[in-house]
């Protein structure tokens, strides 16, 4: 997900066709990511060769991605942006390569938290920290509560071998490639401006910087997407509800089979 | 744009954050040697009296003790157990602290300066290390749930069944309390419009009502989720010595150890510092301290020592609670979050956005005085019901006797009380 994120605070690549020079220096990263990803997906038995060359494969894409980008502006913006988005992309990678299912989520967060980096550098700040409350902090702690809870100790079969390592590594490259290509095109076509009153790059980045950013947010997703947020709203409520009904529901029946087991076990 | 010489912006925020992690850390040292002389007051004891300035005689109070206990601490062996997972084993405590101290990012700790006029720096300086930052709350809230890993892995990788326990029992204490945390929150939010604490303490100022006045369900709401959040006194199962030896920290010595037990207290003055700012009035006191954002330098320091003493009487309130409540047993800690704080956090929430929506039409009808006092007193009497209400549904005894849920002849026993007895049922299974 983060080289894309790459272009979109950049200036609109112009010539990013399936056989411009960047076109192939991005189709070799995208290919040089699968085969690494092919080769380090776990398989159940270690192999140092493949695992080398896996993390060297996966380096070179990297910084295949690294050259096709476009630059953001002052060295240390540039800096901090390489920076979170390497730790997402290399901590996403790590999650589906890790082997122990709690290290997958930590893993995971350290992806979060460098997506979460990321939009903060492109200064927007609510979906930055909202990503951190929401996910890493809620959802993420419930999923390491349960793994925590079911998995104590040692490793179920299905975390040690991964099923279809070849067809999802293909897929997921394809995927990237393709929408790295659609989005590079859609920058650099004529109808780059998707909201009425779009500014421009520059207008932009100090745009999301202002005071009021959270205040227009609000105002936006309660004028123009109101009832968006009213169903979503209702359908949380009504999920909430399900639940309690489910649980009271087992609660009621393990009460009456504890009951009728403490009946059996009198005399 | 000269990126690799720092600005001199970057300069007063290294300089601020130079002054917070001093200040906290020493703080930190000092609170503990505070906490010990209150529980000593508490229990009828003298304390530590007797560290003074070293190779002398002078006792100074025992005001030596933190640099003694720091250095015994931080000379201990540090002792890793063979079976633990060394990397989140190590990870844990430097997570915790980096997190609870990335916080004070967000959270101010005076008003602004006066006018420096030195260019490049935007006047006025304001006392918060990020015054950019638009989300401050949210960004509270995220770091103060990045803390529970530190707890959660610490207690994992510690391959020890007291520190799992302990992990557990603290991720599941922390999410249940964010929704009151959260709920009392969002009515202050709501009052002030903005999502800056410094913003929040400005609006406090200018109406000259602390949003503890004019919310006081929202108030008690949220400090009794904040003390679980700290995971203080009526709240510490995470670390209840009687039951978990240490509970998360169990398996850790040494500096390690230090670094757990100074976040712990970094997370005490937090909730201080956002309970003070945020319901106290933060810089503000009738009389003393102006309203505006014109400050002369004795102004500026004042305002300063007003907010720190404010957050040091929260602090010492914390203390008190401390060592005169029992700890709540896991169940009533659970259904006072859910059946208790989360409706009464709604409930403040329904009334204080009414209040602010209908707030234009209730000056225009009966002038502003009237509405203040309507925006006073409809919160306050919110909390009676509120309480009364809250009082009158739960149970205010619990039947802490061996469930019998056999019917001995032919079922037609009764139970005490049905329902604490297939509460009871749900909280043991």
């Amino acid at each position: 997900m983060n080289p894309l994120s790459f272009f979109s605070g950049a200036d609109p690549l112009s010539d990013v066709g399936p056989l411009s020079a960047p076109g192939l220096l991005l189709a070799a990263a995208v290919t040089a990511g699968a085969a690494s990803l092919w080769l380090l997906l776990p398989r159940g038995r270690e192999n140092r060769i493949t695992g080398w060359l896996g993390l060297a494969l996966g380096g070179l894409s990297l910084a295949g991605f690294v050259a096709t980008g476009r630059r953001l502006g002052g060295i240390g913006e540039e800096a901090v942006f390489l920076t979170v988005s390497l730790v997402a992309v290399i901590s996403a990678a790590a999650t589906i390569l890790t082997r122990s299912p709690v290290y997958c989520a930590i893993w995971f967060a350290l992806s979060l938290a460098g997506v979460a980096g990321v939009l903060l550098v492109l200064g927007a700040q609510f979906l930055g920290v909202a990503t951190i409350v929401v996910y890493a902090g809620a959802i993420l702690v419930m999923f390491l509560f349960v793994l925590m809870l079911a998995q104590p100790t040692g490793m179920a079969s299905y975390d040690r071998v991964s099923s279809e390592p070849l067809l999802s590594a293909v897929a997921g490259a394809v995927l990237l490639g393709l929408l790295t290509l659609a989005i590079g095109r859609l920058s650099a076509g004529p109808e780059s401006a998707p909201t009425t009153d779009a500014p421009t790059d520059g207008a932009l980045a100090s745009d999301s910087l202002a005071a009021d950013q959270v205040a227009r947010l609000g105002a936006e997703l309660f004028g123009r997407h109101l009832v968006a947020v009213e169903a979503v709203g209702t359908l949380l409520l009504i999920s909430l509800i399900g639940a309690i009904a489910v649980v009271s529901r087992g609660e009621a029946a393990a009460a009456d089979e504890d009951r009728a087991r403490q009946r059996r076990a009198l005399p | 744009m000269n990126a690799l010489l720092p600005s001199l912006e970057t300069i007063a925020s290294l300089v601020k954050i130079g002054l917070l992690v001093g200040g906290l850390m020493t703080a930190a040292a000092y609170l503990v040697l505070l906490e010990r002389w209150i529980a000593a007051w508490v229990q009828d004891r003298r304390g530590p009296n007797r560290v003074g300035i070293p190779l002398t005689k002078i006792r100074l109070f025992g005001l030596g003790q933190p640099l003694a206990d720091g250095l015994k601490i931080i000379l201990k062996e540090d002792f890793t157990p063979k079976h633990v997972d060394k990397v989140l084993y190590n990870a844990a405590p430097l997570l915790i602290l980096a997190a609870s101290l990335a916080i004070f990012a967000a959270i101010p700790f005076g008003s602004v300066l006066p006018p420096l006029n030195i260019p490049g720096l935007p006047d006025p300086v304001p006392f918060l290390v990020a015054p950019g930052l638009d989300v401050g709350v949210l960004w509270v809230f995220a770091l103060s749930s990045i803390a529970v890993y530190g707890v959660l892995l610490g207690g994992w990788a510690s391959n020890n069944k007291y520190g799992f326990l302990g992990g557990l029992r603290s991720s599941a204490q922390l999410l249940a309390y964010e929704i009151p945390l959260g709920l009392g929150l969002l009515g202050v939010v709501l009052a002030a419009g903005s999502l800056k604490l410094d913003v929040i303490m400005n609006a406090q100022a200018q109406s000259g009502i602390w949003y503890a006045f004019s919310q006081p369900l929202g108030f008690v709401v949220f400090m009794v989720a904040s003390f679980a959040e700290a995971a203080r006194l009526p709240f510490d199962l995470p670390e209840a010595e009687q039951e978990l030896v240490g509970g998360y920290h169990t398996e850790y010595s040494g500096i390690r150890l230090l670094l757990f037990l100074v976040s712990e207290f970094l997370h005490m003055i937090t909730a201080s510092f956002l309970i003070v700012i945020m319901f106290l009035g933060g810089w503000h006191l009738w009389g003393l301290t102006g309203s505006g954002q014109e400050v002369s330098w004795v102004g500026a320091f004042i305002r300063c020592g007003v907010l720190s003493g404010k957050v040091l009487g929260v602090i010492v309130f914390f203390m008190l609670v401390r060592w005169s409540w029992p700890r709540f047993r896991f169940d009533q800690l659970m259904s006072l979050a859910w059946k208790v704080m989360l409706p009464l956090g709604i409930a403040n929430l329904v009334v204080v956005a009414t209040v602010e929506e209908f707030r234009p039409q209730l000056v225009e009808a009966i002038g502003h005085t009237g509405a203040t006092w309507t925006a006073i007193t409809g919160p306050w009497g919110l909390y009676f019901v509120g309480w009364i209400t809250a009082g009158i549904l739960t149970p205010s005894g619990t039947d802490n006797r061996p469930i019998r849920t056999t019917r001995p002849l032919d079922g037609s026993c009764d139970l005490p009380s049905q329902s604490l007895a297939s509460h009871e049922l749900a909280g043991t299974r």
